[in-house]
């Protein structure tokens, strides 16, 4: 009974071990970093070619695509990353409309090569990753797109249940 | 209506209160036995809730717009039967349903036949169930209604929100995203939520356990058969969303690890392994502790997994966005996990089953090596989920872990498992089979050769998927020989065949892995994709394949959206070999296009074309085309695992054996 007992928390270690050693060695090469726009603009580290993914409203205007090339360029505006205080500007709907409206928000140009989503349109939610390059631009690897629900913001004075 | 829904549900949780306060006041008095009156309010709790559920698909289908959920996943054009199923389709609804999927397993499990709930496991099974409610009811109730103030503006609320306010129906439906106007979307939620919620009875029961201090064999064989459907439909369900994404959604990919797909792995890596170490308890009194935490693991995963879904804490697709409801959702996680942990301790040294692995070359540890792959998946899974959100709560900036890691970290847990799968189960069984079969077993050989010759020609020249495929081939053969072998008559050898069926049905579900893997392989190393710009006329090449474009039509069949498509034919080897449409349907109002991908599809694979872009003016098109090889075996594999899982759960636990010691044999159980 006590060799076997032995033998099993040996082995346990060796599996522990090697499973710990899988997820560092992967997490290295595999960090992302969410960050907003103005935060990935302004941050105090220079965050250029470090893999990022972040979050912002298209703007509508910007949407330049090549169907032969598949090259597709366009503009996102900042919006918060943090739940709650999309929560107190009113919902995720409204805090889109109001940030592709405001030309004071930071900007940023977004360069994707690869299908263009049915999803890109004004006013709705991208989240890309890729990194920053030298340029300033954002070269994406990976493109997401979430819409806002118009009926939300049709409701522009929300009151909890 | 608003009414009759909101009563009816109110009143139905009102009934689940009453039958847990009586349920504690039964438990003070030391009883646990469930008194008829505790299952009584249960059931009418159950009958109101369904009528509350009814209602609410009524007014979806009414198009009451009074109603703030209908006006936004609603819309006067979509079919009836989305219109019904539109009630999973945004955040309150689908919340409201998955309350409503527990109390419906509930209710079965208070009605079948054998009687497996105790006072407290009603106890755990009703909390979770008012939990949700509750959910429902104060943080995001599906019977909002939409009022229009005196200064004309318009508010939510499900009372007046305002002096003066009344109810407006003005506002017209939105409809749900184009997105999830597909069958897919009418069946793959709720198959996921049915299996989803079968898992909260062995959970119920196993707590129940725990406290109580019993710790017989009755745990798993009374659970087994929830945890069994739990799986088969969890199975489903994952399965038909990778399909969904496949085949509909026009992303072309079947997996992304997208968060919500990875956290609906979750339960399903431990319910796997579950199945597995659950034999063993039965057959060699071992892991006992092992299935307990395995069982409390899995419902507890799938919280998680509802979390992560519903909270909006991680970005995805299927995400519903921000919500109020994340807190109260993290703290019933927190709770299921302190219980579950306290409750174990205390009975730890109780749940000793002994230990007793003869070898590192038997069955049994063979069964010991599947688990600890399976948790080390799972535990790669969840902390590819949760590091972000750990990250972000110790630093402010959240960090996370793109799809690399999860390619790199679980491809080769993936790829061991496969290996074990095939070198195990099958070929043990396979080796057997020879073996008791003699020179019988020639047949089969020889027709699963001709098999792979055939293949070879036919589908594929890969060797890796020709040996996936003569493993298969052959051991169904051989599952056939040793059935017919020696047999009268049709009728008898279906009855030796049925004595099998938890046998055969596990050899079903090895063999349909394999296939998945099968699909995996072709989708990831044999598949080739080409894209470019055509007028009619044109020709664009992929490997044997030419793909020509016709025309492209407009039309307008549908009120909601334009249809354009592209005719395309398709050529192989300088022949004709069929047409293909690939379109996108225009949501105008919206703004917004969907793409519908047509493809020719057989058992060598699939040729799959997508409309990216077309200009009707100019007259021309943007193709994806890919050749996708094998990709098919990857449903036929769910299938046979679905069906499998199926045909083994019809066997009563009690004639449940494994056979002989370390060789799977085919004789009949002796039971």
């Amino acid at each position: 009974m006590k060799k076997t007992n032995r033998k099993t928390t040996i082995a346990v270690l060796v599996i522990a071990v090697a499973l710990i050693a899988l997820l560092i060695a992967t997490t290295q090469s595999s960090t992302q970093y969410f960050l907003t726009v103005s935060e990935l603009q302004g941050g105090e580290t220079d965050l250029t070619g470090r893999n990022v993914r972040m979050s912002g409203v298209v703007l509508g205007d910007t949407i330049v695509y090549d169907p032969q090339t598949l090259d597709l360029t366009f503009e996102v505006a900042q919006i918060p990353g943090d739940h709650k205080v999309i929560n107190e500007m009113g919902g995720m709907a409204l805090v889109l409309e109001k940030a592709a409206a405001d030309p004071t928000l930071p900007r940023i140009t977004i360069h994707y090569n690869g299908v263009k989503p049915d999803l890109l349109k004004h006013e709705a939610q991208a989240i890309v990753s890729g990194s920053l390059d030298a340029n300033g631009f954002f070269q994406a690897k990976e493109l997401l797109l979430k819409c806002p629900s118009k009926y939300e913001s049709a409701l522009p004075n929300q009151v909890g249940n | 209506m608003f009414y009759l829904g909101l009563i009816s549900f109110v009143a139905s949780i009102l009934a689940m209160l009453i039958a847990v306060i009586l349920t504690i006041y039964q438990l003070i008095k030391r009883q646990t036995i469930l008194t008829k009156s505790t299952i009584t309010l249960a059931s009418i709790s159950f009958g109101l809730h369904t009528l509350s559920v009814l209602t609410l698909m009524a007014m979806q289908v009414l198009q009451d717009y009074s109603i703030s959920y209908v006006v936004s996943v609603v819309n006067s054009v979509m079919p009836t039967i989305l219109k019904m199923t539109a009630i999973w389709g945004g955040q309150a609804g689908s919340l409201f349903f998955w309350g409503w999927t527990l109390n419906l397993v509930f209710f079965i499990s208070l009605h079948v036949r054998r009687q497996i709930q105790d006072s407290w496991s009603f106890l755990f099974t009703a909390l979770n169930l008012l939990f949700f409610g509750a959910l429902s009811l104060f943080a995001e109730n599906p019977f909002t209604r939409v009022w229009l103030t005196e200064s004309g503006g318009i508010l939510e609320g499900v009372f007046s929100p305002a002096t003066g306010a009344t109810v407006y129906s003005g506002i017209s439906g939105f409809g749900l995203n184009p997105l999830l106007r597909h069958w897919g979307m009418v069946i793959h939620p709720p198959i996921l939520y049915f299996g989803f919620a079968l898992f909260l009875i062995p959970f119920s029961v196993a707590i129940s356990y725990l406290i109580r201090g019993e710790s017989d064999e009755g745990l798993l064989g009374e659970t087994r058969l929830w945890l069994l459907s739990g799986w088969i439909l969890l199975t489903a369900g994952i399965v038909l969303g990778s399909w969904w994404s496949y085949d509909v959604l026009g992303w072309g990919g079947y997996w992304a690890w997208d968060p919500v797909e990875t956290a609906s792995l979750l339960p399903w890596l431990t319910s796997t392994g579950l199945l597995h170490s659950l034999l063993l308890q039965k057959q060699r009194k071992i892991f006992k502790r092992f299935n307990f935490v395995l069982i409390l693991l899995t419902y507890m995963l799938v919280i998680f997994s509802i979390l992560i879904t519903r909270a909006g804490l991680l970005n995805s697709v299927h995400a519903f966005g921000e919500s109020k409801i994340s807190l109260p959702l993290t703290l019933l996680t927190l709770t299921l996990f302190v219980v579950s942990v306290a409750l174990l301790a205390w009975r730890w040294r109780h749940l000793h089953s002994g230990w007793e692995l003869t070898s590192l070359v038997t069955r049994d540890a063979a069964f010991l090596y599947t688990n600890v792959i399976l948790i080390s998946l799972t535990i790669v899974c969840f902390y590819g989920l949760a590091y972000p959100l750990i990250t972000g709560a110790l630093t402010g900036t959240q960090i996370g872990l793109d799809r690399t890691f999860f390619d790199k970290a679980a491809t080769p847990l993936f790829i061991l498992l496969a290996v074990l799968m095939a070198v195990c189960p099958l070929s043990a069984w396979t080796v057997n089979a020879v073996r008791q079969l003699g020179k019988t077993a020639r047949i089969p050989l020889i027709l699963s050769l001709v098999l792979i010759v055939v293949s070879f020609f036919l589908l594929t020249k890969s060797w890796l998927a020709l040996m996936v495929l003569f493993v298969v081939g052959f051991g169904l053969l051989l599952m056939l020989a040793l059935t017919l072998r020696d047999c009268k008559s049709p009728r008898e050898a279906g009855k030796r065949w049925w004595s099998q069926r938890a046998r055969h049905g596990a050899w079903f579900v090895h063999a349909g892995v394999l296939l998945i893997a099968l699909g995996i392989v072709g989708m990831e190393g044999l598949a080739g994709s080409i894209q470019g710009t055509m007028i009619p006329g044109d020709k664009m090449p992929l490997r044997s394949y030419h793909v020509e474009f016709v025309q492209l039509t407009t039309e307008y069949e549908n009120p909601e959206y334009l249809t354009i498509e592209a005719e395309l034919v398709l050529w192989k080897d300088g022949k004709v070999i069929g047409k293909l449409y690939p379109g996108q349907h225009l949501y105008e109002t919206r703004g917004q296009y969907v793409s519908i991908p047509d493809k020719q599809s057989n058992l060598r694979g699939d040729f799959y074309t997508l409309l990216l872009d077309y200009s009707s003016m100019m007259g021309y098109v943007t193709i994806q085309a890919s050749d996708n090889p094998l990709v098919n075996f990857m449903w036929i594999g769910a299938l046979m695992m679905v069906l499998g899982a199926a045909l083994a759960a019809t066997l009563p636990w009690k004639s449940l054996q494994l056979g002989d010691d370390d060789q799977p044999t085919l004789e009949q159980p002796r039971s």
